[in-house]
């Protein structure tokens, strides 16, 4: 009986290499499955959340900010693209926060470490948030919202842009909020400020002038505006706007997350 | 082949925390099964998960030239939101598996055997049935190594008795690391023991050896090797003898639990592992001196080998009336 239920797997030992591709394979379609499938109506909540928060938010502005125009860019695509922009990044972080945590069990095999667990979460995301944006243009267009972009290519760039620095962030947080969990309260606290301050629902040019210097800290209202300049034709923004500091961001944080999974692996996997 | 070299590893990395494990330096050899003994606390479960490479050492390494498996049965990794199969799917792929996927999960859905359930979330099985799933998935793999922890083996006794004979029946292509407190299960696996004893590990050749040396180590308690009976007499010594230690065990778990309920678990902890080893041999010696009565009772009935005696055939007809009333 025994002998007959014997497959062999792998009669040499694999490359490195080898082994993180297969774990991040069997990685992805292991989140992807329960993303999609295993909630009760997952696919439907993933559209219809997104589309619930632009409604929400298109209202309020309709009701307190009647009257004041963005110019160059009709105020309901204005406000999706920045939503969609914000939410890409911040989901890319939110889903890092918790990536290590709820795949503890996984250690166990020991090909899986901490940090496939959070490239695997933060490229299901990012995929995700792009077949959705890729949606919302289509269906948007066809109902003649004007959401298809000017320069494509540009709108590419800064979304993948506004995606590293997602990954960055994520990278970064998963590791400290991970060892301090204080951390990753204060990384949620914080969202909500980051919203406010990023120009997703007040334009930047309502921003008093002595204040925008201190705005353009935010990398983020960098990969936000850039889009919006690449989506609209005639959209009027900051000066100041500048991938490179967005990138410089994105790239520190890369790094120093992906630095800190080295260092803390061990600890990482053991608590 | 494993090699550990210089293994250092203690948890609350501060510098007054004591090693758990001191300066280990071993090397076990392909094909041999070794058990691993010692108190609780002393390391054991630190140890295999370290070969495991669930755990990283503080300083220095461990070499490892086989394939070696996860602890068997261990149900940690599982998705509860995700059906048995797609679980089993997961870790085939985590380990290499393309092609053989399919043939992986037809193995482990005929091993397991929990029927439809199989096809069910996991987070609706039963215990038992996690176990089931969790045992057929490491047998699945054709690994160099298995590694044991008794900590996460569980399952009822039908199930274990599948999965031993299952691992039995690769030995000499599979060897076995495992760590339990129970003997028997030692003696029945493994030839080569290791004691770990104050952050020091002790090679034998021998399990036996290691097992004397466990106990030597410990408060002196030494049970006596098992000896299979040759005749009646001799078994229902056996079985006398088996029955004083049972009892004294008893008292003596029942005295710690008296005395001193809170000040030190680890004695008590040890005396309950005698007991129940205890009570395996009185089962043991039980049955030794059953099987010797039914032969005697063979012998003293009609001379002819080849008929049934008629009093074996008996019992069947009395169980049928009872079936029939």
């Amino acid at each position: 009986m025994a002998d007959s239920m014997l497959p062999i797997t792998g009669a040499r030992p694999r490359g490195a290499w080898r082994v993180a591709r297969s774990v991040w394979f069997a990685m992805f379609m292991r989140e992807a499955i329960s993303r999609t499938m295993a909630d009760r109506m997952g696919w439907f909540w993933m559209i219809f959340e997104p589309l619930a928060i632009i409604g929400v938010m298109v209202s309020i502005r309709g009701l307190f900010m009647s009257g004041s125009e963005i110019s160059g860019a009709d105020h309901v695509p204005w406000m999706i693209v920045g939503l969609m922009g914000f939410g890409l990044f911040r989901e890319n972080m939110m889903r890092a926060l918790g990536a290590i945590d709820a795949n503890k069990g996984l250690f166990a095999y020991r090909q899986v470490k901490p940090v496939d667990t959070v490239l695997v979460r933060c490229f299901l995301e990012g995929m995700l948030k792009s077949f959705l944006f890729l949606m919302f243009m289509l269906i948007g267009d066809l109902l003649k919202f004007e959401l298809m972009p000017d320069h494509p290519l540009g709108v590419l760039l800064d979304w993948l842009s506004l995606w590293a620095l997602g990954w960055g962030a994520g990278l970064t947080v998963s590791v400290l909020g991970d060892l301090v969990p204080e951390f990753g309260r204060v990384v949620r606290i914080l969202n909500l400020p980051l919203l406010l301050l990023s120009g997703v629902i007040l334009p930047v040019m309502y921003v008093p002038y002595p204040y925008r210097d201190y705005l353009l800290w935010n990398p983020l209202v960098h990969g936000l505006e850039s889009m919006r300049v690449a989506f609209f034709p005639g959209y009027h923004t900051l000066n100041d706007i500048d991938m490179t500091y967005l990138w410089f961001w994105a790239l520190s944080l890369l790094a120093l997350g992906l630095l800190l999974h080295i260092r803390f692996a061990a600890r990482l996997k053991a608590h | 082949m494993i090699d550990i070299r210089h293994l250092y590893k203690r948890y609350h990395n501060h510098h007054g925390s004591q090693w758990v494990l001191e300066d280990i330096n071993l090397s076990i050899p392909a094909g041999v099964s070794v058990g691993l003994l010692g108190r609780n606390g002393a390391g054991k479960s630190t140890l295999l998960r370290l070969i495991g490479g669930m755990d990283t050492p503080d300083r220095g390494e461990i070499v490892r030239a086989s394939r070696v498996s996860w602890p068997i049965g261990l149900a940690g990794g599982f998705q509860g939101s995700m059906t048995g199969r797609q679980n089993v799917k997961f870790v085939a792929r985590i380990h290499g598996a393309n092609d053989e996927i399919e043939q992986i999960i037809a193995a482990v859905e005929s091993f397991a055997d929990i029927g439809r359930a199989f096809d069910e979330p996991i987070k609706t099985y039963s215990s038992g049935m996690r176990s089931r799933l969790a045992f057929g998935l490491s047998l699945a793999f054709d690994f160099d190594v298995y590694l044991s922890d008794e900590a996460t083996a569980v399952g009822d006794r039908h199930f274990k008795q599948k999965a031993s004979e299952a691992f039995k029946a690769r030995i000499g292509r599979a060897s076995l690391i495992m760590v339990s407190h129970g003997e028997g299960v030692l003696r029945e696996f493994c030839q080569a023991g290791i004691l770990l004893d104050r952050g020091r590990a002790f090679w034998f050749d021998e399990i036996e050896a290691a097992i004397e040396a466990y106990h030597s180590a410990g408060d002196g308690y030494a049970p006596p090797r098992p000896a299979t009976p040759r005749n009646l007499e001799e078994a229902k010594r056996a079985l006398a003898e088996a029955n004083v230690r049972f009892d004294a065990a008893r008292e003596a778990l029942d005295a710690v639990g008296d005395s001193a309920a809170e000040t030190a678990e680890p004695p008590e902890e040890t005396l309950r592992w005698r007991l129940d080893d205890a009570r395996e041999r009185v089962h043991e010696a039980r049955r030794q001196v059953q099987q010797f009565t039914a032969r005697k009772g063979r012998k003293g009935g009609p001379r002819g080998q080849e008929r049934p005696p008629v009093n074996n055939t008996s019992p069947d007809k009395t169980s049928a009336k009872a079936k029939r009333s």
